[in-house]
């Protein structure tokens, strides 16, 4: 649309200004003032009338709440004396998405209608004049004046348009006279609690359409859960709000159905952070746990050692203790040894600090990422499990890779020992990345918080703690000197370690599934499959050429077949819930599942993890599954919510952030008066929920009384 | 275990590779820093938030092909309420989000000659062709206009003026809320209104 399009738009309506009529034809809509008096023009009969859009295919007018961008419809009426009109009676609205953006309006046909009140002795007919006002959108916007004239006459019923006119009166959200609709700020979103909707709506997830611009953000998604007739929702605010109405009305529509209902929602107090009285409705404000407030010094010890402990991880013990065997291979100065030692050190500090850098700079781009984040993608998941296996096939004695290398690389990483050790520093960061460890959250949750410098400062520490068992060793000659003399023995110990390699591409194969299901997973271990025997054909060395020729274009042809296969269905996300976490005792957290509980006082312990984090997985499997655990939690009625990380999801990260953490696993106990929760250690042991539950402050009665409902349905 | 380079820059290339994917808007609040800004101009020249620290910096967000932009362009109102921003010292920084199809330079001489015939004259016009400022900002419409302080917090967010229209007539009678904003932060008085409802066109993110 170019301006002179826009020109010729108003040039073409300006006539019309002149000799009004009832019809107004611009490029984008057909619109027309209709009139609806079926028992005749009279005070005190019915009389209606409806300005008619008909949009052009793909363009669109607005609601009025127009959304992120956009303008309401408006109308202006000249009437004869002592004649009023009303407001227009908004049909339903339906979402608009645009990229980012999410808009309220109206495509096709709307008939927006103002009911008439004549004076009680009007007598004859009826003279009307409107200027309509509205914006139409496809990709631009066009704005647009209607000037519209009617005569109607006083004596007959007119019921031309009943049919329009009833289905804009089917299409008016239903105002629900039952329904209690309260709302309470809770940090960056507004707490919604509805009770007595209709029973057709329950068990429906709801779209919500706030009447009042400037105050929700319209595109953020509404996390939401019934309980009978009452729905709970947590609708994130805009961050950059402008309004706070005492009651914010708006429509709940089911999504695809024509007519929405209507509530009227109290708001308690706009100003956030502060609590709201909690004897209002016996609900407990969920506070907002400050980062806790650890020194940089402190942040930077506790990475240190938590970098030190990855090393003992199950993702990253291999690599290591392979890098140590290179100390048993005999011809190595320590000169040498020291190069190896720094290079390697340096490879792990400024891989952690990139990573570091990319997840902040994500971050500042407003991504909800924490620490962990690359295995939420399936793609990643996927290019590791290949890369466990190929290391597996490689530490098997299948291939070498030099025999893959091309000679001019070959030479150069003989040539260039350093960038070697460097490259293998990478990838140990990468393998390393499913792992947690202990000490780690604190330090990387404070380090979020602090000035980027200061960030990249803990990860660095993080990265020095990684590299340090091998600089060390590097550094000492008088420790390599205890190391076992090398011998066949070293052969053996590099055959062993596939085994784990190759477990844990059983494991990242686990995580695929749930994150794109089974096919996914069944292309995968395709292209596994095709990766095995192309090492296979790299490996023999008895081939003639024309065997390797052969071979090769095989299994060339078998890598790019089984790759195009596979790739489709690892790159489909499933909407499907991931099922590792769901189970009888567990419910499925949501801001409002742990509002809702919080506010009937019970306790409640959050369980946020993944498939792809492995800490989690044995804490679910050791101390989350401990008898004595488990009849402590169901005897004080805890409310047990899991939040599942596996794949994106902007509120776990938001609460994570707001518990000052940015990766999993965390463990928050939430007393059931308590203001604040405690959180346990990464590495949960049985006895520190123990204490954690039996602290004095959880109430022995009350609760009590209802413990089976602890257990959900 | 003696050599990992091959497989190794397999595996960066597709880590590289899988951090895309669509973003949800950002949460640039009032009362807290604003988020960075690295981008580079028409002249190639970087144009950084932080190197403005120490003075007041308006950020425009602008369409030339938005009805709402040339309500205030048409008859100068936006040119005149930059004019005045610069001449009291503040960085005015006009940003169009768009799809360039690649074409940054093309983007930049088409609104920079449309700037020419507006007689706006922006201290740095950036083309956010990856939408990456505007998510960051959480920009919405055309115009969507933002302040930040000399010690870079976010001081403003919001319309331009207190008239949701595009009428040109409109701007008559309404209250400026950028001009407002800088007169009364610059007095070290309290913005009456830091955040308003910015009202236009839809911000052209490129994915849109």
């Amino acid at each position: 649309m170019s301006p002179l399009h826009l020109i010729a738009g108003v040039l073409m309506c300006a006539p019309l200004v002149a000799h009004a009529q009832p019809v107004v034809v611009t490029e984008h809509v057909r619109s027309e003032l209709l009139v609806h008096a079926p028992d005749g023009v009279a005070p005190g009969k019915p009389l209606w009338l409806g300005l008619s859009i008909e949009h052009q295919p793909h363009w669109h007018t607005y609601w009025m709440n127009p959304g992120d961008s956009g303008l309401p419809t408006t109308l202006s009426w000249t009437l004869p004396t002592g004649v009023q009109a009303g407001d227009i009676q908004w049909p339903t609205p339906r979402q608009l998405p645009f990229g980012p953006l999410l808009n309220y309006g109206y495509d096709d046909r709307v008939l927006l209608p103002v009911a008439l009140s004549l004076p009680e002795h009007f007598d004859g007919d009826l003279d009307v004049k409107l200027r309509a006002d509205w914006l139409v959108c496809k990709d631009i916007c066009v704005p647009e004046t209607g000037a519209f004239s009617l005569h109607v006459p006083a004596t007959t019923a007119i019921s031309t348009h009943a049919a329009l006119f009833d289905a804009a009166a089917a299409q008016a959200p239903r105002v629900l006279a039952d329904a209690v609709a309260t709302g309470r700020i809770d940090g960056q979103g507004l707490v919604v609690d509805i009770d007595g909707l209709p029973a057709e709506l329950a068990t429906s997830e709801l779209q919500f359409f706030a009447e009042v611009g400037g105050v929700i953000d319209h595109a953020a998604k509404v996390a939401q859960q019934w309980t009978g007739h009452r729905w709970t929702a947590r609708v994130p605010l805009s961050a950059q709000r402008s309004e706070s109405p005492a009651t914010l009305p708006a429509v709940l529509v089911v999504p695809g159905q024509a007519r929405g209902v209507r509530v009227a929602v109290a708001v308690a107090q706009w100003t956030a952070g502060t609590a709201p009285p909690a004897a209002a409705s016996g609900a407990l404000p969920v506070d907002v746990a400050r980062p806790a407030s650890v020194s940089l010094l402190l942040a930077l010890g506790l990475a240190l050692l938590g970098g030190a402990l990855l090393n003992l991880m199950p993702c990253v013990f291999p690599v290591l203790s392979l890098k140590v065997l290179d100390f048993a291979e005999p011809g190595q100065d320590q000169r040498a040894r020291i190069h190896g030692g720094l290079a390697y050190s340096a490879g792990v500090i400024v891989s952690f600090v990139a990573l570091a850098a990319l997840l902040i700079a994500l971050r500042a781009g407003g991504e909800q990422f924490g620490w962990g984040f690359q295995l939420q993608s399936p793609t990643f998941v996927a290019v590791l499990a290949a890369l466990f296996t190929l290391i597996g096939l490689n530490l098997a004695g299948v291939f070498e890779f030099a025999g893959i290398l091309p000679s001019r690389i070959a030479t150069l990483r003989a040539s260039h020992p350093t960038l070697d050790h460097a490259l293998t520093g990478a990838l140990a960061v990468a393998v390393a990345s499913p792992c947690t460890g202990p000490f780690m959250g604190v330090a990387l949750g404070v380090a979020l918080t602090l000035p980027t410098l200061q960030a990249l400062m803990v990860f660095a520490a993080l990265g020095l703690g990684m590299a340090l068992p091998y600089l060390l060793l590097s550094l000492a000659p008088a420790l390599v000197a205890r190391l076992p003399r090398p011998g066949a023995w070293m052969l053996r110990i590099k055959v062993l370690m596939a085994f784990p390699m190759f477990g844990t591409v059983i494991w990242l194969l686990w995580v695929l599934g749930l994150q794109v299901g089974m096919n996914g997973v069944a292309g995968m271990m395709a292209v596994l499959l095709a990766l095995a025997f192309a090492a296979w054909v790299i490996g023999a060395v008895d081939f003639g050429r024309g065997e390797r020729i052969g071979f090769g274009t095989a299994a060339a042809i078998l890598l790019v077949a089984t790759c195009a296969w596979a790739l489709p269905g690892i790159r489909a996300s499933t909407e499907a819930p991931t099922t590792a976490s769901a189970s009888a005792r567990w419910q499925a957290w949501s801001p409002a599942a742990q509002a809702e509980a919080r506010a009937r006082g019970r306790a409640v312990f959050v369980d946020f993890t993944a498939a792809w984090c492995i800490t989690c997985q044995f804490n679910k499997r050791n101390a989350l599954a401990d008898t004595d655990v488990l009849r402590a939690f169901d005897q004080l009625g805890v409310v047990l919510l899991r939040a599942d990380w596996t794949r994106r999801d902007p509120d776990i990260a938001g609460e994570l952030t707001r518990l000052g953490r940015s990766g999993v696993p965390v463990y928050a106990f939430y007393p059931a008066l308590a203001q604040a929760p405690e959180l346990l250690p990464e590495i949960l042991r049985v006895a520190d929920l123990q204490r954690a539950l039996n602290r004095p402050s959880t109430p022995v009665d009350g609760p009590l009384s209802t413990a089976q409902e602890g257990s959900p349905r | 275990m003696k050599t990992m380079m091959k497989i190794w820059t397999a595996g960066a290339l597709c880590g590289a590779l899988m951090l895309g994917g669509t973003a949800a808007m950002a949460q640039a609040v009032v009362g807290q820093p604003a988020p960075a800004i690295a981008a580079t101009d028409a002249s190639g020249k970087t144009v950084s938030l932080a190197d403005y620290k120490g003075k007041y910096v308006v950020l425009e967000w602008t369409n030339p092909e938005c009805p709402f932009v040339q309500k205030h362009y048409n008859g100068g109102n936006m040119p005149a309420t930059q004019k005045k921003a610069i001449a009291d010292g503040a960085v005015w920084l006009t940003v169009q989000t768009m799809d360039t199809d690649g074409d940054d330079a093309e983007a930049y001489a088409d609104l920079q000659s449309w700037q020419k015939t507006k007689n706006a004259i922006p201290t740095a016009t950036i083309i956010d062709a990856t939408g990456a400022i505007a998510r960051a900002y959480g920009a919405r419409t055309t115009p969507h206009m933002y302040i930040v302080d000399p010690a870079g917090q976010l001081i403003y967010a919001g319309a331009i003026d207190s008239k949701p229209s595009a009428n040109p007539d409109d701007i008559q009678g309404a209250t400026n809320y950028v001009s407002q904003a800088l007169a009364e932060a610059k007095a070290g008085k309290p913005i009456s209104r830091a955040t308003t409802q910015a009202y236009g066109c839809s911000v052209k993110y490129p994915d849109a």
